[in-house]
């Protein structure tokens, strides 16, 4: 059950309104809430919460964002070496060195490369 | 004095600074109705109920009918009060800066999200169903193919299924890009309602302030009216008044400080009995008045 619950909600808000409603739901229903931030907020994978989620945006329409997001295995979802780069990046001598200069002439991937590909599904 | 009214009922007509019809069955809210001039009146001729009078201004909102029933918002109502004095904020300008952007504020029309899921749903299911039903086709006509048996009919059944899979998965394919241009359009909207969801923080905020200011502004002046309100039903049983806080005071007091604050041009539709008569109601609150009867 833990692996099957380890997927969230992200329900967004865009109104004074609807940011309201969402506090006053995650108040309510705090089994279903992972997290709130604010206007933000992290539900549980469950029918119940997705309900939750569903009657926010029943109720604020295009104020309500609701997005299933899914665990980061960065072992699974990523090559090694970008991994590698991150942690050398951020182990770096000199603060002020930008990443592009700092991959240059290295195995590091250059941020072009980066940027171009998608992570896996 | 410029703030005379005129009643009339019917044919009856009724002029002054306080107008007195409390002998009258009048519903209080139809007197205000008439007062603020929203409603038009379509009762008959005999009882038809029209007032004359200056336009209201926000503050009669809060305290344009007293009842003994009110519950007014204190604070706001008073700010509101302050408001028609004539006093100022440190904010008024961030305010009308932010009512203009919020006013300038456009939020591009939202796609149509659930209509680009639902079609995409559909595809993924029916992709899925033919795979399905090519891959069993393919199966058995191997099946047969190694009996030795007749495979006619199953070859022209598996060119159908692949057919309808070719037809489903294009399908699939332009869900997912509708769907795609639909988030691309979303995004811009929500980037918009984010933007005035923060105009709208930002009013917030500076609304407060401003009814602080406004407030403390016209405090002392509140807390006397508060003070020296006709009616004995005050919050503090002890009597020691000068020493209560103002804001504790009764429901129907506070309408009536809050009222006798408030720079008033158009009557106070007076549906309570702490006044003698509605001239001392009129002088007490500074302001116009019409009695009428407290509601049962």
């Amino acid at each position: 059950m833990v692996a099957k619950r380890s997927a969230v909600l992200l329900v967004v808000t865009y109104s004074r309104a609807a940011r309201g409603t969402l506090r006053n739901v995650c108040r309510t229903h705090e089994e279903s809430v992972v997290r709130r931030f604010g206007r933000v907020a992290l539900f549980a994978e469950t029918e119940f919460a997705a309900f939750q989620a569903l009657r926010l945006r029943e109720k604020h329409g295009a104020d309500v964002q609701i997005e299933r997001t899914r665990p980061f295995n960065e072992f699974d979802a990523l090559d090694a070496k970008v991994r590698e780069a991150a942690r050398a990046y951020e182990e770096r001598e000199r603060p002020s060195v930008p990443y592009s200069s700092f991959a240059a002439g290295t195995d590091l991937p250059d941020p072009g490369r980066l940027r171009e590909r998608d992570i896996p599904r | 004095m410029t703030d005379a009214l005129t009643v009339r009922i019917g044919d009856e007509c009724r002029t002054g600074r306080a107008v007195d019809c409390s002998g009258r069955s009048l519903d209080p809210e139809r007197v205000v109705s008439a007062v603020r001039g929203v409603t038009a009146d379509r009762s008959a001729p005999a009882t038809a109920l029209s007032v004359t009078c200056p336009d209201p201004g926000p503050v009669h909102d809060h305290v344009g009918l007293l009842t003994p029933s009110v519950t007014p918002r204190t604070r706001t109502a008073l700010a509101t009060a302050a408001r028609s004095r004539g006093v100022e904020t440190p904010v008024d300008d961030d305010l009308a800066s932010v009512r203009a952007a919020l006013a300038d504020a456009e939020v591009p029309a939202a796609p149509d999200l659930e209509r680009a899921r639902r079609r995409l749903a559909g595809t993924e299911s029916a992709v899925d169903e033919c795979r399905e039903r090519v891959a069993t086709l393919r199966g058995r006509l191997q099946a047969r193919r190694e009996e030795g048996r007749d495979t006619s009919g199953l070859e022209g059944e598996l060119a159908e299924a692949t057919a309808a899979l070719s037809e489903h998965e294009t399908e699939r394919a332009a869900a997912r890009e509708a769907l795609a241009m639909a988030r691309r359009e979303a995004r811009a909207s929500r980037d918009a309602r984010e933007r005035r969801r923060k105009l709208e923080d930002r009013l917030a905020n500076l609304e407060r302030t401003a009814r602080d200011h406004l407030v403390a502004a016209v405090r002392d002046r509140y807390a006397a009216a508060v003070a020296a309100a006709p009616g004995d039903s005050r919050a503090s049983g002890d009597g020691s008044l000068a020493d209560a806080d103002p804001f504790a005071a009764d429901d129907v007091t506070a309408a009536l400080a809050v009222a006798r604050v408030a720079d008033l041009r158009a009557p106070v539709v007076l549906a309570c009995d702490r006044f003698a008569d509605p001239a001392d109601a009129a002088a007490w609150l500074d302001a116009p008045v019409i009695r009428v009867p407290c509601p049962a």
